[in-house]
């Protein structure tokens, strides 16, 4: 069972003479626990195909399936509620409420989902104590450095316990070493807890750290390369 | 560089055997598979700088049963030659590219497509680095800096190769458009040493750093 599934997934902006095809019949794959790099030069689809999974936009052909639900079946409330349930989300600028602490930053999914905070800051806290901060859990993301701040964002990401997390440049505004951090960090999401992790990447260091590369250009898939097979730890 | 410059740098730590001395070098260059270095060049070396009076020999009775064996230690001329080494900048290493080559070659006979030149060296160094970022992540920064200091430094020579070859890739079209390197815009004779030999592309438009 695959944990997404597209198929001659396309999505085209504007109409006419003036359209443009963002993206090209894709049809791929991404198993349970693993980690998969986009790659690709700007304007040749990756970001509009992370939006596509992550069900942000609505493709315009094709169709894609997360964890056996057909995106293209479902309304906007059952999109958002799967959003909130199988999915986590990284971008590139954290987006962190600057006026909450590490802890409820982190817990807000769940929060948004109906569990009472309490609860919901411990959940957080698990996991921001995972990722080393658990010295930081009552910082406000302005007291964290770019790296830290990053790492309670996937601390968020992970805090409803989804299988699949969609990352979006995630080290884009982060320096060498912090970069390698996040991304060693997104390795031991996939690795040691088993989630699918789906990053969007212009940078070859970052992309080194997946399973499998996949190159898009002018919005067709260009090549799949596997760096490493799939390990059977879950 | 030759092995001659880290010998003596070990040698002015203590006095050591031949065997001994091999295997310091192939740590302190992160194994040999970093830097396979055989018996014979190790003495031959030593031969060397014996005979330029920078280490001296000494026989060790060995003790017990074992053998004896020949200490090198460093003398004073062989301080100075170390301190004059360490005093010097290194030389970047210019060295020829045999993918640079291929890539023109496919450029200018027809016989092969660049693009694809291109991705089938991009998939193996991402395969490389993939395998030495695993290698590095599994190091212990407390007692192993030295071997992560070593792959960083592979990691990003991979890194700029592979951000070079993006750029390669789009300026294949304009690449084709332009002349190719005749033998005759060569300088007569045999390049100066030092000299890349090479006209075409004009120095400084590629990596020139290894």
């Amino acid at each position: 069972m695959t944990i997404i599934t597209t198929s001659q997934l396309t999505k085209i902006y504007g109409s006419g003479p003036t359209a443009v095809t963002a993206l090209d019949r894709v049809s791929l794959s991404v198993e349970p626990g693993e980690f998969v790099a986009i790659m690709g030069p700007s304007g040749c689809g990756k970001s509009t195909l992370l939006h596509l999974i992550g069900g942000l936009d609505k493709a315009s052909g094709g169709s894609i399936a997360v964890d056996g639900h057909n995106l293209n079946d479902l309304g906007d409330d059952e999109l958002t509620e799967l959003r909130r349930r199988k999915m986590g989300f990284v971008f590139q600028f954290y987006n962190l409420i600057p006026v909450m602490t590490a802890a409820e930053n982190a817990a807000l999914p769940v929060t948004l989902d109906g569990v009472r905070p309490a609860e919901a800051q411990k959940k957080a806290a698990e996991w921001l104590e995972r990722f080393g901060l658990g010295e930081r859990l009552n910082h406000r993301p302005d007291q964290l450095s770019g790296g830290q701040q990053q790492r309670v964002a996937i601390a968020r990401a992970l805090v409803a316990e989804p299988q699949l997390i969609l990352a979006d440049e995630p080290t884009g505004n982060l320096d060498t070493t912090s970069s390698d951090e996040i991304a060693g960090l997104l390795r031991q999401v996939s690795k040691e807890y088993g989630r699918a992790v789906v990053m969007v990447t212009h940078d070859p260091r970052i992309a080194a750290y997946a399973d499998r590369i996949i190159f898009l250009k002018d919005g067709k898939v260009v090549e799949e390369t596997i760096l490493e097979k799939k390990s059977k730890t879950h | 560089m030759s092995i001659r410059h880290a010998l003596l740098g070990l040698l002015a730590q203590k006095p050591r055997h031949g065997y001994e001395l091999r295997a310091a070098f192939e740590a302190v260059v992160g194994g040999s598979e970093a830097w396979d270095v055989k018996p014979a060049q190790i003495y031959t070396t030593l031969d060397r700088l014996e005979e330029a009076g920078l280490v001296e020999r000494h026989s060790d009775l060995g003790e017990g049963s074992e053998p004896a064996r020949r200490v090198y230690a460093l003398t004073e001329p062989g301080r100075a030659a170390l301190h004059e080494w360490f005093a010097a900048a290194v030389e970047a290493q210019h060295q020829r590219d045999e993918f640079f080559v291929k890539l023109m070659v496919a450029l200018f006979s027809g016989e092969a497509k660049p693009e694809r030149i291109i991705q089938t060296q991009r998939v193996h160094l991402y395969k490389e680095m993939h395998a030495m970022t695993t290698l590095r992540d599994s190091y212990d920064p407390r007692c192993a800096m030295a071997q992560i200091l070593l792959l960083d430094k592979a990691i990003m020579h991979l890194e700029a190769d592979l951000r070079w070859m993006d750029i390669t890739e789009m300026r294949i079209e304009a690449i084709k458009g332009q002349p190719f390197p005749e033998p005759e815009i060569r300088p007569r004779g045999r390049p100066r040493k030092g000299d890349t030999g090479s006209t075409f592309p004009p120095p400084g438009s590629v990596r020139s750093d290894q």
